[in-house]
């Protein structure tokens, strides 16, 4: 079956973890898998060591995101696809496996709109509409490159970086790519690896939900969450069968989410 | 600065140190405009776009 497994930036920050890559490296012994990843972190820690201070924005549901101007998305999309995917793929051929290094934009895999405007709340507390930059929302994702691929065996690595519908590459959301990807590819599970082990309300964690219960648990989770949930609920929208949300920083985190303990299943 | 609503006609209060691009809403009904000059003193709306959060890692 294929699998889209989603790995968090928040576990990449010290390169592609072992726990991870074998753990894979396992799994394709039975499926067709692709990784999409994120790496917002890194992005800023390297824009600021290239001496580009990066700014960021609250909007008014008081969400704080990158603001990505166009030297910023340069430095995200040689970031995203230059390091950080390719030391995916290196990591992965160590272990034998065919792992190719993609981004959203090759082969028009991940399109997407241009965010033209955004709504901020400026340091005077007050609402301002601004020049939107470059991120954007995926509108279209086609599967015929990633089907190529994995008939012949290879495994895409996947970077958030679309293809903006005026030809500009744009930072798009990992999560959001991940379930644009599950849905085109009609995957069995969507898996989204980070840095906590599931959902949890009220201190419990939540094993399983349906897309009706994922929407409506939006309020009750922090941020970050919130948005791993609705990527889910998405992936399942578009097309893919069912959607895990599950510990990456654990042993064997791909087996666990699978069958773990520290997971929420997310089901239509 | 006042001005009023388009929706329902009701009175709009623009703080004088409004900026362009600064979003407003109509306390009576809620709509939201963008000011996108300010015209001899006078503040020059246009309905806000509902814009999503989507904005990328």
């Amino acid at each position: 079956m294929v699998i889209v497994v989603k790995v968090g930036g928040s576990l990449l920050k010290l390169g592609p973890p072992e726990n991870i890559v074998q753990d894979f490296v396992k799994m394709l012994e039975e499926d067709k898998l692709v990784l999409v990843h994120g790496g917002g972190y890194e992005v800023t820690e390297m824009a600021e060591r290239l001496g580009k201070k990066q700014k960021f924005v609250v909007s008014p549901d008081g969400i704080r995101s990158r603001y990505t101007d166009k030297e910023t998305v340069e430095i995200y999309t040689m970031v995203m696809k230059g390091k950080i995917n390719s030391e995916i793929v290196l990591a992965l051929q160590a272990k034998g496996v065919r792992a190719v290094g993609i981004s959203g934009f090759d082969g028009s895999t991940l399109v997407a709109e241009r965010k033209k405007r955004l709504v901020i709340v400026d340091e005077r507390g007050r609402k301002v509409a601004i020049d939107g930059g470059y991120t954007g929302k995926i509108v279209k994702a086609n599967s015929e490159l990633l089907n190529t691929l994995l008939e012949k065996n290879f495994v895409p690595i996947v970077a958030p970086v679309a293809l903006g519908t005026e030809g500009e590459m744009l930072n798009v959301d990992g999560d959001r790519a991940a379930a644009a990807i599950a849905g085109c590819l009609k995957a069995e599970k969507t898996i989204f690896l980070t840095d906590v082990g599931g959902v949890i309300i009220d201190g419990q964690l939540i094993k399983e939900m349906s897309v009706e219960e994922a929407r409506k648990s939006l309020r009750k989770v922090g941020f970050g969450m919130d948005k791993k949930i609705m990527a889910a609920v998405e992936a399942i929208e578009n097309g893919a069968r069912e959607s895990i949300i599950s510990a990456g920083n654990i042993e064997n985190p791909l087996t666990n989410s699978l069958l773990g303990e520290n997971r929420t299943v997310i089901k239509p | 600065m006042k001005t009023s609503c388009e929706v329902c006609g009701g009175e709009i209060d623009v703080p004088d140190d409004a900026i362009k691009g600064e979003i407003v809403s109509c306390p009576d009904c809620g709509s939201e405009y963008e000011v996108t000059e300010i015209k001899e003193g006078k503040p020059v709306l246009k309905p806000a776009e509902e814009i999503g959060e989507d904005w990328g890692e």
